[in-house]
């Protein structure tokens, strides 16, 4: 690793002055660290000086008012969003999903925040924050913005943060009554630690057809998608196991999946097709067996 | 490269070590502090060897720099024992056999002294995920499962 100056600022603002003051040297914010100390050490980046989040307070808790949803600090790590009764109270998907995030040491130390900030597209948080309409809040110098959250992540690796500009928040609305949802995913191996598929589905049960359908994919492909068409599809129906089969159809022939080392491109369609199917049909309580393309 | 002064607790001792901005948690506590219980594995977070408990939690120590637990609590496999006598965990890989070469065993401890913390009753199940983060690569895992629930049983008799 080569050598660096490391920075501790105590608010947003001396954080984003830092940020501001440093734009032409090669800086990286940290948070956990769990990301960046891994292409640290690969050398991957070599920056010369590492704002650390750590001592700045707004940055932190997890808060919930029925009104307004939930504000998470954007250093609240894996392991805090798992633990929280109030995440698993109101948005127990968030919490299933945060459990399942790499492995206990790295829920002990990688933050949501850092996640997001990151921009890596093979992780649990995004695609579960994008069904949950979530949203951040962006702070500098120059006062707080909030944006949604598909907003935020441009491309792979790649968010909307200006130079200056530090993630503080993540907001979630409340979830509207008899609104429910489910966080799935899809490991190559047992033991592999990254999603090759991850499928977030939020929607209304109660009455006779379906409402405030989201379904979010990630992983498979280089930023988390909402997916409206098949989202339309399932809006208003009762859905049964055969429309759960049509709509999975939708959703991996709408995908543009990313093909690499971990999954070529038709096995990530496929792996989609799959997830997104027992997903619904997990969530509508209806068995998977049923509707199987033969 | 800035310098930092680190105060922390080390297995109940107080420490005051003046570092490098880029000195790993792992090589603080091995080369600084003379500690060589934690293994250094894999260096890129995947082997779990160099687990050590910091505020009790466990982390892995080669993906955190000295700087940041700058204030904090680190216990690492020297601070179990109590003198002569053996945490029930390192008692128990002895007994159930759960090593073999060792070089995992003390992130194996670590890991679980976490783990059972938090979940003193735990199933097999939730002993394999608990351990999701180490690797062992001569015994496989069947006796390292074996030998935490054993540990499990021997802490809940005990209180």
């Amino acid at each position: 690793m080569r050598d660096f100056e490391y920075l501790e600022p105590t608010s947003v603002a001396e954080a984003s002055r830092l940020l501001a003051a440093l734009e032409d040297d090669e800086v990286r914010v940290m948070a956990g660290g769990t990301a960046l100390m891994l292409t640290m050490r690969q050398r991957m980046v070599q920056p010369s000086h590492v704002i650390s989040m750590a001592r700045i307070d707004r940055l932190q808790g997890i808060e919930f008012d029925p009104q307004q949803g939930l504000r998470i600090g954007a250093l609240t790590r894996h392991a805090d969003l798992a633990a929280s009764p109030v995440v698993q109270r109101h948005y127990p998907m968030l919490a299933s999903m945060a459990e399942r995030v790499a492995n206990p040491q790295v829920r002990n130390q990688g933050t949501l925040g850092g996640n997001l900030c990151y921009g890596d597209p093979s992780t649990d948080p995004p695609s579960c924050l994008l069904a949950l309409d979530a949203a951040v809040v962006l702070g500098s110098t120059r006062g707080e913005r909030c944006m949604p959250l598909d907003e935020f992540i441009v491309d792979y690796f790649e968010t909307a943060l200006e130079p200056d500009e530090i993630l503080v928040e993540v907001r979630i609305p409340p979830l509207p009554p008899g609104v429910k949802g489910i966080y799935s995913r899809f490991l190559r191996t047992a033991a592999e630690h990254r999603p090759l598929v991850s499928v977030a589905l939020v929607a209304g049960l109660d009455g006779g057809g379906c409402h405030d359908v989201r379904i979010a994919v990630g992983a498979s492909t280089p930023i988390p998608c909402r997916m409206k068409n098949a989202e339309a599809m399932l809006q208003g129906r009762r859905v049964d196991a055969a429309l759960a089969a049509q709509a999975a159809d939708l959703v991996a022939q709408d995908i543009e999946p990313l093909s690499d080392s971990r999954g070529s491109a038709e096995f990530r369609r496929d792996m989609v097709r799959v997830v997104v199917r027992r997903t619904i049909c997990e969530l509508f309580e209806l068995s998977i067996d049923e509707g199987r393309a033969p | 490269m800035s310098t930092h002064r680190i105060e922390c607790t080390v297995n109940g001792e107080a420490r005051s070590v003046e570092v490098p901005a880029g000195r790993l948690l792992s090589d603080f506590l091995r080369d600084d502090l003379h500690l060589t219980g934690t293994k250094r594995g894999c260096e890129t977070a995947t082997c779990g060897a160099c687990t050590v408990l910091l505020d009790g939690e466990a982390v892995k120590s080669c993906l955190l720099l000295a700087v940041q637990v700058n204030g904090r609590a680190i216990t690492t496999i020297e601070g179990l024992a109590k003198g002569e006598q053996l945490h029930p965990l390192q008692q128990s890989f002895m007994d159930c056999g759960g090593l073999q070469c060792g070089y995992c065993t003390p992130g194996m401890i670590m890991a679980s002294c976490d783990l059972l913390a938090n979940n003193p009753r735990p199933t097999v199940e939730e002993v394999r995920r608990g351990l999701s983060g180490n690797l062992c690569r001569c015994t496989g895992y069947t006796q390292i499962v074996e030998s935490i629930l054993h540990a499990a049983d021997a802490m809940n008799h005990g209180n």
